[in-house]
C-alpha cells in the first residue's frame, strides 16, 4: 500500500464531490451526463485510485507485500 | 493535593485535572448531542417530504417540524457543545479552576430550563395536549407570534450563555491577579473575544424579545413592527453565526496543529483573527436583508463593504491553519510539494473529521461570498441555495468539528475510552460525503428557484427548469444525502452512548493542545487590551445601525405601521398577515 487503508478511505470521500461537480462543470461545455455516465465515470475513478494506492511503488510486488502489514 | 497537580499536569487527563469541571462539560456535552440526535431525525423528515420520497407528518405541521430543526440544531446543539468547549479552554489554558462550581452548574441549568420551555412549546404546535404554539422558524421574528413560554425560555438560554461567559471572565480575572504579568493564554483570549461580541449582538435580540415580542404575545401591546423585529433579529443573526464558528476555529487553531504532530503557525496571526471577528461580526446583519423593502439601499451597501472585510480573518485562518497542518506534516517525515499531505494523520477520526470540516468550510465561503453579494444575492436570496450554503457552514464546518472534537473530548472528561476509533472515521466520512450529496443538489436547486422553507416546493401549473439534470434528479440526490447523513448521525450517538458504558481507562493521552512556532512574546500587547477592542465594536455596531433603526422607527413606527407620514416600505397590518398565518397553521 502506497498510503494507509483509512487515508484512502478519504481520497476515496474527496474524490466524491469531484465527480459531483465535474457533472455540472461538463455541462458548461455542452457535454450532459446522464447519472448513469457519472456513477460509472465517479466508479472508474475510484477504481483509479484504489489500483494506483494498492499498486506497489516500484513495481516489485513480493518486496514490497513481505515488507507491509 | 494541589501540589501534585500542579507537577504531574502534563500526563493527565481533563477529568483528573478537574473532575467538578468535567462533570458540568460532561452535561453540557449530553445536552448538545441530545438536540443534535432530535433535531438531525428531523432533518431527514424534511428532506423525504419536501422531495416527496416519503410522506408521513402532515404537510400543515411541516413548520412545527422545520422550527424545531432550526433551532434544536442552529442554536441548542451548537451552543451547549461551545459552552462546554470554552469551559474547558478557559480552565485548560489557565490552569485553574473555576471560581465557584455552584454558578457554573446554575447558568448550565438555566440553559437547560430555557431549552427546554422553548422544546415544549415548539411540541405544542403537534400535540393537542400542549395548549401552546411557536411555529416561528428559528429567526422568530414578527408577524409569526409564538406562545410566551418560547420568548420566556429563549431569554432564559441566553442569559445562562450571558453568565457563562461571565464564569469565563470571573475565571480569567482570578488567573490575572495570581499571574499580573502574563499575556492571556492563546485559548482563552478565543474564549473571551468571542464572549464579547456575544454579549454586544444578544443586547438586539434580548431588546426585540424583551420590548416588542413578548409583551406582543402576552396581548400587553397589540402591534409591532415586523421590519423592526426582523432587523434586530439578523442583528444577533449573523454574529451568532460566529458564535457557532469560534469554537470550531478554536479546533483548528489549537487542535489540528497538536493532531498532525506539529506547533501552530502563529499565535499573533490567531489573535488578530479574534479580535477582527470581535469586530466586525455584528455591524453586518443587514446583509440578511438585501431584499427587505424599507431599508435604504446605502445602508445594505455598508453591510456589503463589512462583510466582504469579514472575508480576511477567514483566509488569515485558512492560511495559518493549513501552514500549521504542513508544519506538522513535515515534522513526521513528510517531504515534497503536496507530498506532506500523506504524512498527516488521516486515520485519526478527529483529525479527519476536523479536516473535513474545514475543506467544506472552504466551499461555503464561495457560495457565502454570492450570498454576501448585493446584486447577485438577489438571485439566490431565500432559495435552496441558502440553505445548502449554511448546512456547509454551521451543519458541516461547526458540526463534523464539534462531533470529531468530541471523539477527543469525551475521553477527556469522562476517563473512559472512545468505543470505536474506526467508527469514528467511518462516521465523519460518511458525513462528509451525504454532504456532499444535500448540499450540492441543495444549491442548484437555489439556483433554478426552488425556495426554501415550504412542505410543498412544486407550484401546480409551472415546471423548475434546471440547468443540468432533472428535479427530479435533485431531489433524489438531496434525499439519497439526507439518509448518508441520519446514518452517520446514528453511527455518532453510538460511538457515544457504547464510550460512556466502557471502563474507566488509563492510557488516555493527556490534556494539552497545541504549542506555538511563534508566541504571544511576538505580538503587541495591545493585541490582549479587550476594553479597547470592545470600545472599537461598539463605535461599529453604532455607525452601521444607528441610522437604518432610525429610519425604521421613523417609517414603521416602535410599535407598527398604524402612524401617518411618508412611508418607504410596503408596510403589511401585523394582525392580519397573523391571521392568514393562522390559517395555513393552525
Ligand atoms: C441529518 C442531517 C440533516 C438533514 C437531513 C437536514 C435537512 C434539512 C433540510 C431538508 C432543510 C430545509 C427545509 C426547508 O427549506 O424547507 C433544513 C433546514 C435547516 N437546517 Fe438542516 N439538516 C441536517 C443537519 C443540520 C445541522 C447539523 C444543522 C446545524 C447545526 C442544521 C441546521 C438547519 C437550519 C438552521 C435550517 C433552516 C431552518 C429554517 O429555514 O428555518 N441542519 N435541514
Ligand atoms: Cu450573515
Amino acid at each position: 500500500m502506497r498510503i494507509s487503508k483509512g487515508a484512502l478511505l478519504v481520497v476515496i470521500a474527496v474524490l466524491i464531490p469531484f465527480v459531483v461537480e465535474f457533472r455540472t462543470a461538463l455541462s458548461w461545455f455542452g457535454i450532459e451526463l446522464s447519472v448513469l455516465e457519472s456513477l460509472v465515470l465517479g466508479g472508474a475513478a475510484i477504481l483509479a485510485v484504489v489500483l494506483w494506492a494498492v499498486w506497489p511503488p516500484n513495481g516489485n510486488a513480493e518486496a514490497e507485500l513481505s515488507g507491509s502489514r | 493535593m494541589e501540589v501534585t497537580r500542579m507537577s504531574s499536569t502534563a500526563s493527565r487527563t481533563y477529568l483528573d485535572q478537574f473532575p467538578a469541571e468535567a462533570k458540568v462539560i460532561k452535561a453540557a456535552f449530553w445536552s448538545s448531542f441530545m438536540a443534535l440526535a432530535i433535531g438531525g431525525l428531523l432533518g431527514l423528515v424534511q428532506a423525504l417530504h419536501r422531495t416527496d420520497v416519503l410522506r408521513f407528518i402532515d404537510s400543515a405541521d411541516y413548520y412545527t417540524v422545520l422550527t424545531a430543526h432550526g433551532i434544536l440544531l442552529a442554536i441548542t446543539f451548537t451552543i451547549f457543545f461551545l459552552v462546554g468547549i470554552f469551559t474547558w479552554a478557559v480552565t485548560t489554558s489557565l490552569d485553574r479552576g473555576v471560581v465557584d462550581i455552584r454558578f457554573t452548574w446554575a447558568w448550565y441549568i438555566m440553559m437547560v430550563v430555557g431549552t427546554i420551555l422553548v422544546g415544549v412549546s415548539i411540541l405544542g404546535g403537534v400535540v393537542d395536549a400542549i395548549p401552546m404554539y411557536a411555529d416561528v422558524l428559528f429567526t422568530f421574528y414578527a408577524p409569526l407570534q409564538a406562545h410566551p413560554a418560547f420568548y420566556v425560555g429563549l431569554v432564559l438560554f441566553v442569559v445562562g450563555s450571558w453568565l457563562a461567559g461571565a464564569d469565563w471572565f470571573r475565571t480569567w480575572w482570578a488567573w490575572r491577579k495570581e499571574n499580573p504579568d502574563e499575556r492571556i493564554p492563546l485559548p482563552t483570549f478565543m474564549a473571551l473575544t468571542t464572549t464579547l461580541f456575544w454579549y454586544l449582538c444578544t443586547l438586539g435580540v434580548a431588546l426585540s424579545i424583551l420590548v416588542f415580542l413578548l409583551p406582543w404575545s402576552l396581548g400587553i401591546v397589540d402591534s409591532v413592527n415586523p421590519l423592526l423585529t426582523r432587523t434586530l433579529f439578523w442583528y444577533f443573526g449573523h454574529a451568532v453565526v460566529y458564535f457557532w464558528l469560534m469554537p470550531a476555529y478554536m479546533m483548528w487553531y489549537i487542535m489540528l496543529p497538536k493532531l498532525s504532530g506539529g506547533k501552530l503557525f502563529s499565535d499573533p496571526l490567531a489573535r488578530v483573527v479574534f479580535v477582527l471577528f470581535l469586530l466586525l461580526s455584528t455591524p453586518v446583519g443587514i446583509h440578511h436583508q438585501y431584499l427587505d423593502p424599507g431599508i435604504a439601499e446605502g445602508y445594505k451597501f455598508i453591510a456589503m463593504t463589512n462583510t466582504m472585510f469579514l472575508l480576511l480573518p477567514s483566509l488569515l485562518t485558512a492560511f495559518t491553519v493549513v501552514a500549521s497542518m504542513e508544519h506538522g506534516a513535515r515534522q513526521r517525515g513528510g517531504t515534497g510539494y503536496l507530498g506532506w499531505l500523506k504524512a498527516l494523520p488521516w486515520r485519526d477520526p478527529v483529525f479527519t473529521g476536523m479536516a473535513l470540516a474545514g475543506l467544506m468550510f472552504a466551499a461555503a465561503g464561495f457560495s457565502g461570498m454570492i450570498n454576501a453579494g448585493m446584486n447577485i444575492n438577489y438571485l439566490v436570496h431565500n432559495s435552496w441555495w441558502v440553505v445548502g450554503h449554511f448546512h456547509l457552514t454551521v451543519g458541516t464546518a461547526v458540526a463534523l468539528t464539534f462531533m470529531a472534537a468530541a471523539y477527543w473530548f469525551i475521553p477527556q472528561v469522562t476517563g473512559k475510552e472512545l468505543w470505536s476509533r474506526q467508527l469514528a472515521l467511518g462516521q465523519v466520512l460518511v458525513w462528509f460525503v451525504g454532504m456532499t450529496f444535500m448540499s450540492n443538489a441543495m444549491h442548484r436547486a437555489g439556483l433554478f428557484g426552488m425556495p426554501r422553507r415550504t412542505a410543498e416546493p412544486q407550484y401546480q401549473g409551472f415546471n423548475f427548469d434546471p440547468a443540468v439534470g432533472t428535479v427530479g434528479e435533485i431531489n433524489a440526490q438531496v434525499a439519497l444525502g439526507a439518509v448518508l447523513l441520519t446514518v452517520a448521525l446514528a453511527m455518532f450517538l453510538l460511538n457515544m452512548v457504547l464510550t460512556s458504558f466502557n471502563d474507566d481507562s488509563d492510557s488516555l493521552p493527556a490534556n494539552t493542545y497545541a504549542g506555538t512556532l511563534s508566541g504571544p512574546e511576538d505580538s503587541p500587547a495591545v493585541l490582549d487590551n479587550l476594553k479597547l477592542w470592545t470600545a472599537i465594536a461598539v463605535v461599529l455596531v453604532i455607525v452601521g445601525y444607528t441610522l437604518p433603526l432610525a429610519s425604521i422607527v421613523e417609517s414603521g413606527g416602535l410599535f407598527g405601521p398604524d402612524i401617518g407620514g411618508f412611508q418607504l416600505a410596503i408596510e403589511t397590518d401585523p394582525a392580519l398577515v397573523l391571521e392568514s398565518v393562522r390559517e395555513v397553521m393552525p
